[in-house]
């Protein structure tokens, strides 16, 4: 079996900001309540024009899973791992809480859970990948912005989706390499 | 008994149970006992599965199922297919059905947050009977016989001192109404009061009175949608807020007429802020335009309707240069919106919402929405309005007792056409207020929330107090349950066994509800409730709820297992996965005239307009706002502002001006202001946004509550309730929700 390469392909002009995403995840993945508690979001983009001509766009996101990734670079402990499928992992046992990880992360994407003394992230529901299910967030949108695969797969609908059409990554100039592809 | 709870890694080395092995134990303290969530301190789902867990044998986590269920979402009124994943006798995350077409696969934000009302320390949880005034929140607990005996003394109390007409049955839909509808009608009462007067009313009404039936329209084949204030992308329902933006990037083209930019607006081709109570104006000059330049679909107006004739000079005075001075909008965007939905005609759709308790013309409104939608010809065809299908179940009869001597309803004559089934929320409150013509002195309540959802509280208020008694069946403690004297705990969603239901529509599926657990505390189904209820008042009544839900459902499927096979090994089941179009094309309609009927013969002989016919709304004096109200994608009506998960996505309601108007009333973004109209007076944060027109003001509904047992949301935002004017439409009796002026004043 050759080596997967997870990423996820989001359409963000199908987002309607509904957060059905952000509320599975925090289920999903047993994530505490409160505002500063979630592994993925959904940004409102700065409302654009002057009444009455006007638009808005929404901009789900989570961590990127990059290819380099300064959250691993800074960890003192090596909790911070790339696993299977260049998921970027967190070790419980060796996270020591330092949140030097968070300050590293270009995208805000880690937060520090109380419950399990760890800092926690997206890990693209390893443990539904695993079972042969889609991640959470991919699964209940409603619209289907996000699409869900191996990028080594040259026929996967991510691989087909980021031939086809044009895409951004976020913030490309930090040099991150992320495995999140916006569709323009 | 408290105690610390360790945890025990039952995972298979997937990632995450390898990240859940520690800490656990040394960081969380949690009081267990006999009623663990009661003590629970408020927190993540991780402490209710801990909570819930075998105290003493350690607590196993494992973010792997162990077992699934299939059932079906309650958190709104779509019924949304859903797989629970369970764990440990725990349910850990409901997962949308993929096989369930009419949501699309889906769930949204609410559907995942279902698992709390489950797991919410604030849910109901013993049957409660009041100690203090109404109102103050003192209870003591009571075991069930004590309130159903309570309950049943009260009743019979009314019926013999007034008549049995005495006792108002208010309910909202859901699986289990039916039985709460079938203990009124065996108790006696003709006074049933439902949502639909709160709600679509006047859109079952216009749509109803042309063709006979509402229609459900083909957005996801559409290629060209108008939309009137139905804001799909916050206000989901399915299939269409889905079908809408599937269509996005092709040939699809949607026009948005809001008096706010919301997140439709968003996603729209075009947005025309219109003038609030003008949408009639619009339309009126869209078939000004369509018919006036033949651009009609002659040969079904020919085939299929009555009235057309009538209809050509009526709109002579409708232009599009007319309309323009009431909407807002330009003539020549009016006029080309009208030749590119005749261009795109068939597949052209004015989507007829779902709430339309707008104006007091609203179902004129809906009626010239209809009317617009049946001369492009576009019904039962792919891309248009289509004709709901069901499938058929088995009947569950019952037998109810007659009662001599009983009043016909108290609202009687009030609303051209009242359903004797959902009533009219208005003229009903106003009368009881007058005891005229006699007296309603108990209110039973099942789900419905009056407090929060008919306009003018202090008169719902008033009502209430004038009641002997009351008594609401609901899952939370919400404002009416708070004002009750008798408070019973049901059992939610997730922990019943419902009646199989079928969701009608071009293609008709049906869903049931299997338990993912039983009911915890003292919790118990509404089938349960109303059984023993039924058990106090006679042999006759008791006769009619003698059966088991088990029963119940196999007379429903009775010769068809094969409804059952596919409701409990997928979760849904239909006929066909694709709509049929056409097949009512030269068959009769169900109107008096068998055709669809443009002109209202019906409409002309109560006095209504047989046409619509547009009256200009009353435009608010200066300083003075008109006061909208809406939905977001978060919450259900007045239902799930408190649900942990919801109420972290908004945790209160805010009041959106235009940033013109905030300065001239100098006036800060997120200062508290007062906002008061003619009924009441509410205080809120303010939102100064430009996703408003200037003489317009903005809240969400559903904040403002009067339950201290709603604990996360007591105390924050405003009740759209308290401030609206009740105002009705007199056709439907809807009430007419966006006539209210208000005041804007520094808090």
């Amino acid at each position: 079996m050759s080596k997967k390469r997870y990423a996820i392909v989001l359409d963000t002009r199908k987002c309607l900001d509904c957060k059905a995403c952000t509320v599975a995840c925090k289920a999903e993945n047993l994530v505490p309540l409160g505002t500063e508690n979630y592994r993925n979001w959904v940004s409102e983009g700065r409302l654009r024009g002057s009444y009455p001509r006007l638009g808005q766009e929404f901009v789900p996101g989570q961590c990127m899973q990059c290819g380099n990734t300064p959250c691993k670079r800074v960890c003192p402990t090596r909790a911070t791992g790339v696993g299977a499928g260049g998921i970027v992992t967190v070790e419980d046992k060796k996270c020591i809480g330092c949140k030097y990880c968070m300050t590293a992360c270009p995208y805000n994407a880690r937060y520090y859970n109380e419950e399990r003394g760890a800092v926690d992230k997206c890990t693209f529901c390893a443990h539904r990948i695993e079972q042969g299910r889609l991640p959470a967030c991919v699964e209940t949108c409603p619209t289907n912005v996000r699409t869900f695969g191996d990028l080594n797969d040259p026929d996967s609908e991510v691989s087909r989706l980021l031939v086809e059409r044009p895409y951004r990554v976020v913030k490309p100039e930090m040099g991150t390499k992320p495995f999140l592809f916006y569709l323009i | 008994m408290s105690k610390f709870l360790r945890p025990e890694i039952i995972g298979k080395g997937s990632i995450v149970s390898r990240l859940l092995k520690r800490k656990l134990s040394r960081r969380r303290f949690l009081g267990v006992s006999s009623c663990a969530l009661g003590t629970v301190a408020l927190g993540s789902q991780l402490n209710v599965l801990k909570a819930l867990a075998e105290p003493g044998s350690g607590v196993k986590l494992s973010l792997v199922p162990d077992r699934s269920v299939f059932t079906c979402c309650e958190m709104c009124v779509n019924k949304c297919g859903v797989i629970a994943r369970m764990r440990e006798g725990v349910i850990h995350k409901l997962d949308p059905n993929p096989s369930f077409l009419r949501s699309r696969g889906m769930l949204c934000a609410r559907g995942n947050a279902g698992l709390q009302t489950v797991y919410d320390p604030d849910r109901l949880k013993y049957p409660l009977i009041r100690t203090g005034a109404r109102g103050e929140g003192k209870w003591r607990r009571a075991s069930w016989d004590e309130a159903l005996d309570l309950v049943a003394g009260k009743m019979t109390a009314v019926a013999d001192q007034y008549s049995r007409a005495g006792m108002m049955f208010v309910s909202t839909e859901g699986f289990q109404e039916e039985f709460f509808l079938r203990f009124a009608e065996c108790f006696g009462s003709p006074n049933t009061l439902r949502h639909p007067t709160l709600c679509l009313a006047s859109n079952l009404q216009g749509f109803g009175a042309t063709y006979g039936t509402n229609p459900f329209p083909d957005v996801r084949n559409a290629d060209y949608l108008i939309m009137s204030g139905a804001n799909r992308a916050e206000a989901l329902f399915t299939p269409d807020s889905i079908d809408m933006i599937a269509g996005d990037g092709g040939r699809r083209k949607l026009v948005y007429l809001d008096p706010r930019f919301t997140r439709t607006a968003a996603k729209a081709d075009e947005w025309y802020p219109i003038r609030p109570g003008t949408d009639l104006a619009f339309v009126l000059a869209m078939l000004h335009v369509i018919v006036g330049e033949k651009r009609y679909d002659r040969e079904f107006i020919d085939t299929m309707t009555v009235g057309f004739d009538e209809l050509v000079p009526h709109l002579e005075t409708y232009s599009p240069e007319w309309a323009a001075g009431e909407c807002d909008i330009p003539a020549e965007d009016i006029r080309r919106i009208a030749r590119e939905f005749a261009a795109a005609a068939p597949r052209a759709i004015y989507y007829q919402g779902r709430r339309s308790s707008f104006f007091d013309n609203d179902t004129q409104l809906r009626r010239a929405m209809a009317i617009l939608n049946v001369v492009v010809g576009n019904w039962d065809v792919k891309g248009g309005m289509l004709p709901g299908k069901k499938i058929h179940l088995g009947e569950n009869y019952y037998l109810a007792p007659w009662y001599d001597g009983v009043p016909e309803r108290l609202e009687t004559g009030d609303v051209t056409y009242l359903s004797l089934k959902d009533g009219a929320w208005k003229p009903f409150r106003d009368r009881v207020l007058a005891a005229d013509p006699y007296p309603v002195k108990g209110m039973m309540v099942y789900k419905q929330n009056p407090l929060q959802s008919v306009p003018n509280r202090s008169k719902t208020l008033a009502m209430m107090e004038q009641m002997d008694f009351i008594c609401t069946i609901d899952i939370t403690m919400s404002d009416t349950a708070w004002y009750s004297d008798v408070v019973l705990p049901e059992a939610t969603y997730l922990e019943r066994l419902d009646p199989i239901h079928v969701l009608s529509g071009p293609v008709p599926e049906a869903v049931m509800r299997q338990p993912c657990i039983e009911p915890l505390f003292e919790t118990k189904p509404n089938q349960w409730i109303m059984q023993q209820l039924a058990r106090r008042f006679g042999d006759e009544v008791a006769e009619s709820f003698n059966f088991t839900m088990e029963a119940f459902i196999a007379n429903q499927v009775e010769g068809h297992p094969e409804i059952l096979e596919a409701l409990r090994t997928r979760g849904v089941y239909r006929e066909n996965d694709e709509p049929v179009y056409g097949a009512s094309h030269g068959k009769r309609m169900k109107t008096r005239s068998g055709k669809i009927e443009i002109y209202s013969a019906k409409y002309a002989k109560e006095g209504q307009d047989p046409l619509p016919v547009y009256r200009a709304p009353q435009t608010p004096s200066r300083g003075r706002y008109r006061l909208l109200l809406g939905r977001t994608a978060y919450f259900t009506h007045g239902t799930t502002q408190n649900n942990p998960y919801l109420h972290e996505l908004m945790a209160e309601n805010s009041l959106w001006l235009h940033p013109d108007e905030a300065r001239r009333l100098g006036l800060r973004d997120g200062s508290r202001v007062r906002v008061r109209s003619s009924v009441g007076e509410e205080s809120l944060p303010l939102r100064v946004t430009e996703k408003i027109r200037p003489d317009c003001v903005y809240m969400d509904h559903g904040f403002g509550v009067l339950s201290k047992g709603l604990s996360r949301i007591h105390g924050r935002g405003a009740s759209d309730a308290a401030l609206i004017e009740d105002r009705m439409e007199p056709i439907s009796g809807n009430v007419a929700m966006h006539q209210t002026f208000v005041e804007i004043l520094p808090a």
